[in-house]
């Protein structure tokens, strides 16, 4: 009870500037990841790997330019933020337990990293979550996006590496998409400070 | 048409590959690609740059060669989308044929390269009679950081006239900073970039230059006191 009662009272302008902080870091580390990743992908790699729209998150229906973005409401741009962090639980699941396997020389840095990645995940989908529960029945809708890529990442060498760079590439994307929607709602809930943006 | 081509005893050949296709937004909201071409074999050539978006089969030439000045394309607002691919490819093209550059695969999101901070002011304050710099300057004017659609880190970097190394300061979203131990009656060059937290950093702006009073006099005689 005691902990509800300091939530509700801390402003939802800092609850934003909180999680775009956390979205921040989220695609920070997905940045390395694929950097790190790339020292050690196979040629064959970069002509199998499969098109940015085959991402299982690529049917949502999310802003492509600016004016996009500034038309959409808050609850929608949250909505869509939390869609696309919840679709991620599963194949983050997916490459956390298939990174301690795969053939590449980083393999427990990338596994670690994985971890982090799940850790940093989950904290900003509960930072989220108090969020929309703030903002109402809109913002507390989800798109849901299953994975439908089962556990497996591949049998071998070659499409080990090709499937997690894919994955993960993916959600780099997603990530950039859920950092600018988190920066874009911090600025409109700092309207009162805007030398915050 | 070989044989025409021949005639004057000069080598006509396909035009040269362009090369080094690279691109870069200064904001979230329009890019600008350009490249190196390669010879011209000797004929009048022109180029011409292709793009297929991501999740589309249409071929597209280049909206605007002229924007962004020779081997350039400028896409506009209405022409750029973020958190899609581009796949462009650069043809170069004379009388015998065209040679096509190495296709690039590029989305916004990796190619933000602000331009450089403006309205760059730095003046001498002072605390208890010790003199500070202070610094504070604007975005660049194309930069939408009021939206949130672009958020930019500054870094600002401190060198006496006459000095080799500058000191750099990582100002983070601030737009103001503050600069203290200075050496008495030395002038400074203060500059400053930004970048947005994944991208490139900006080029430096231009430099403020700042003269510090002499207050050597005052701190002695509170030395003898």
């Amino acid at each position: 009870m005691y902990v509800a009662a300091t939530c509700t009272a801390i402003p939802i302008s800092d609850l934003l500037d909180r999680a775009s902080q956390r979205s921040n870091i989220l695609h920070s580390l997905s940045t390395t990841l694929t950097q790190e990743l790339d020292t050690h992908f196979p040629p064959m790699g970069r002509v199998i790997m499969p098109r940015p729209s085959m991402c299982h998150t690529s049917s949502l229906q999310t802003p492509n330019d600016k004016a996009q973005a500034l038309q959409i409401s808050e609850a929608d741009l949250l909505s869509l933020a939390r869609s696309l962090l919840q679709a991620w639980v599963d194949p983050l699941l997916v490459l956390s337990t298939s990174a301690p396997t795969l053939p590449h020389p980083a393999k427990n840095s990338i596994s670690n990293k994985i971890q982090e990645l799940r850790e940093h995940s989950k904290n900003l989908g509960d930072g989220l979550n108090i969020i929309s529960d703030k903002m109402g029945p809109v913002a507390q809708t989800i798109s849901l996006l299953p994975y439908r890529g089962g556990n497996d990442i591949g049998q071998d060498k070659i499409s080990k590496l090709t499937n997690f760079h894919f994955l993960l590439s993916c959600f780099r994307r997603d990530s950039n998409k859920i950092d600018s929607f988190l920066k874009v709602l911090r600025c409109r809930a700092a309207q009162l400070q805007p030398e915050m943006c | 048409l070989f044989f025409t081509l021949h005639v004057r005893g000069t080598r006509y050949s396909l035009p040269g590959k362009p090369t080094r296709t690279r691109c870069r937004s200064p904001e979230k909201e329009t890019f600008t690609c350009w490249w190196d071409p390669g010879s011209d074999g000797g004929l009048p050539t022109t180029h011409a740059l292709y793009y297929r978006k991501e999740n589309s089969d249409t071929l597209y030439e280049c909206p605007d060669y002229h924007t962004a000045g020779d081997n350039s394309c400028f896409f506009n607002k209405n022409d750029t989308s973020i958190w899609v691919n581009y796949n462009i490819t650069v043809v170069a093209t004379n009388a015998l044929g065209s040679t096509f550059s190495d296709p690039v695969d590029i989305d916004v999101m990796n190619i933000v390269k602000p331009n450089s901070p403006e309205m760059l002011k730095v003046t001498v304050m002072e605390d208890n009679g010790w003199p500070f710099l202070r610094a504070s300057w604007e975005p660049p004017h194309k930069a939408d950081t009021r939206s949130g659609w672009i958020t930019l880190i500054y870094e600002i970097r401190v060198k006496l006239e006459g000095e080799n190394d500058w000191e750099v300061h990582l100002a983070g979203q601030q737009k103001i900073f503050n600069i203290f131990s200075l050496r008495s009656g030395g002038t400074y060059l203060v500059q400053v970039r930004c970048k947005t937290f994944h991208g490139f950093w900006s080029e430096w702006s231009s430099t403020s230059n700042i003269k510090v009073p002499d207050y050597f006099h005052r701190e002695k005689s509170v030395w003898v006191l």
